[in-house]
């Protein structure tokens, strides 16, 4: 007990309250893009997207290597390579996803199946070790005794912008107002003039782009390596569950939740503390509620 | 087929089982042959949870109870194997009948994810728990369940007997008014739970069975490889499982022992293209569950079908995939 008691007291130390802080914001940042495409592709096109967090892996490898081998700024790089990504991606929804649509349980098998052709094409192409990508910034912000990274302030800020540019899209324009129609009823929309085959494709991009840039950063915080997208995918899953599949909203709770017990537990306890915790409070989650927090149950 | 075929077949294909050994002296076939019956274990157990609808992504994780239940109880209480067995196989059961009742309340989507993350949680708690287990490092120096079992050939009588006994308790299970219990939970489990078939019970028994064979396959597998390491238990082995079941096709046991020999083949035929053939494993999975959901078996019975059907007759449709939303 006083051992828990003196590991809770390191984080009324305010370097560390600080630092804790950021990478809350950080990582809730990071599992909510990455959610959110996962949710949406859930929720539009019923499919549960395993190979999701192979697409932040891809993310990552095109930003390494625009920032790494081109020299480019990361500030043109990380834009023109998540787009790189999610539209090459279009070719993957041709051949393989544009088969799973609407078929809920083919699409968890066949996507796992991806994943691993995903993870192993790239352990073929780039070997496991892993690789740092340069920080976008070596300096601090010093707020009194708090201690923030410049380039943890920068992934927050891309993160936050890319999130407030989802809402406005999926809440003011005739193509979100089109996806928020297909979420709700397809054959409905369908008779309605949506086109669901070119929504799907929006989604689906969408979906991508989210995850290009969720894995992007997160290479420029940890490491990249075909191995990857594991975390990611096992983060999405626990956000999705917790907020409640399909639900957008649900998602952001989700994320922020999820993240900030990651950094407030794992900075007091450890990492594997926290990823217990996390899959713990789940389980109890889907006893009582397995529709998550925000979701509606089905039937 | 009627009775009498299929009883010549059943004889023809144990005395072909009981005597090939004796035909080569290839010490890799012997191996390979070891590695189908323990194979042949996890994939008909996870057969008969998929039967009931539900695809578990974390089998894996009740053989790696299976094995260290065993392993520890043989290395560090010193005592024999049979005790160790049934340890593993007992512990993998008693894990099974604690989060049964839990997750398989859950539909489709939520146990494929749920049990997917728990196969991810089982394998960092043995990473985590260095005392216990070894960690990543594993446990080296696992003794064989008896000295004459150092030998391959006479390993694979033993599990040649383990796998006749789990795929018979499962060929059994699905024979019974149990499995037709278990067939009408698949097809519609509101339906099945009016007409009296107590739904979760019947779920969660079928579920701690399976987990045991699971847990009894973990315990020979280690006795067998000497080794022991979190990597045997990832969820690539789950997966793989799966993939077995989804080739051979899940409405039939057959389905699951054809996968089972197809997916230790094929890797012993690629060895050193360890990448190469999970890229296969995967694309396998792909083309199978978009185009061919069915399997091989449901490809087979078509094929047959539009021989022996006359011309103008339409095909019989390919059945349904068998899991339950």
């Amino acid at each position: 007990m006083l051992d828990f008691l003196s590991r809770l007291e390191i984080l009324l130390n305010p370097t560390v309250l600080g630092q804790v802080i950021v990478n809350g914001i950080s990582l809730s940042a990071i599992y909510i893009l990455v959610a959110l495409g996962f949710t949406l592709l859930f929720g539009i096109m019923r499919v549960v997207n395993f190979a999701h967090g192979e697409f932040a892996m891809l993310g990552a490898f095109a930003f390494y290597h625009l920032t790494k081998d081109l020299n480019w700024p990361w500030m043109i790089a990380l834009p023109a390579g998540v787009i790189g990504v999610a539209a090459a991606s279009l070719v993957l929804e041709w051949l393989v996803f544009r088969w799973f649509y609407q078929r809920m349980f083919e699409s968890m098998i066949g996507l796992l199946g991806l994943n691993m052709m995903l993870i192993y094409g790239g352990v073929l192409l780039w070997d496991t070790h892993e690789r740092n990508i340069p920080a976008a910034s070596q300096e601090v912000l010093m707020l009194g005794d708090i201690i923030i990274p410049i380039d943890r302030l920068i992934v927050v800020v891309i993160a936050l912008a890319a999130l407030t540019a989802f809402y406005l899209f999926i809440r003011h324009t005739r193509a979100g107002l089109a996806m928020r129609a297909a979420a709700q009823d397809v054959e409905t929309a369908e008779t309605q003039g949506v086109d669901t085959r070119h929504i799907y494709k929006v989604a689906f991009f969408v979906a991508i782009l989210l995850a290009a840039l969720a894995g992007s950063l997160w290479g420029q915080i940890y490491a990249v390596s075909p191995h990857l997208g594991e975390r990611p995918l096992m983060m999405a899953f626990i956000v999705v569950i917790l907020g409640g599949m399909g639900s957008i909203p649900g998602a952001a709770l989700g994320g922020a939740l999820l993240g900030f017990t990651e950094s407030i537990v794992g900075t007091a306890f450890g990492a594997a503390a926290s990823a217990f915790l996390s899959f713990g409070v789940v389980i109890v989650l889907l006893v009582f509620r397995p529709w998550g927090i925000l979701g509606t149950p089905e039937n | 087929m009627t009775q009498a075929t299929k009883i010549t077949g059943g004889v023809l294909a144990a005395v072909v089982l009981v005597v090939w050994p004796w035909l080569t002296d290839d010490r890799f076939l012997h191996h390979v042959g070891v590695l189908i019956m323990l194979t042949a274990i996890g994939a008909s157990s996870l057969h008969l949870i998929i039967r009931t609808g539900h695809v578990s992504l974390c089998h894996a994780a009740f053989m790696a109870f299976g094995a260290y239940g065993s392993v520890l109880t043989v290395m560090s209480l010193g005592l024999p194997f049979p005790v160790g067995l049934l340890v593993g196989t007992g512990a993998a059961a008693l894990l099974a009948a604690t989060i049964g009742p839990i997750v398989l309340r859950l539909t489709g989507k939520y146990f494929v994810l749920i049990t997917f993350l728990f196969g991810e949680v089982v394998r960092m708690a043995i990473v985590e728990n260095v005392a216990l287990t070894g960690g990543s490092n594993g446990i080296f120096n696992v003794p064989p369940p008896h000295p004459i079992f150092l030998d391959t050939k006479a390993y694979y009588y033993l599990a040649l007997a383990f796998a006749a006994f789990a795929v018979g308790l499962c060929a059994r299970i699905l024979g019974s008014e149990f499995g037709r219990a278990m067939n009408a939970i698949r097809d519609g489990e509101r339906l099945a739970e009016c007409s009296g078939v107590p739904v979760i019970r019947f779920k969660v028994i079928v579920f701690i069975i399976a987990c045991a064979l699971a847990g009894m396959q973990g315990s020979l597998m280690a006795h067998y490889n000497k080794v022991l390491s979190p990597e045997n238990f990832s969820g690539i082995i789950s997966l793989n499982l799966v993939v077995m079941n989804v080739i051979g096709g899940m409405s039939s046991l057959w389905g699951a022992l054809i996968g089972a020999v197809f997916m230790v083949m094929l890797p012993e035929l690629l060895r050193g293209y360890v990448n190469i053939q999970h890229i296969i494993f995967g694309a396998i999975l792909f083309a199978t569950m978009a185009f061919m959901p069915g399997g091989i078996i449901q490809a087979a019975r078509h094929v047959k079908a539009m021989l022996s059907a006359k011309p103008d007759a339409p095909a019989p449709p390919l059945a349904r995939t068998g899991a339950a939303e």
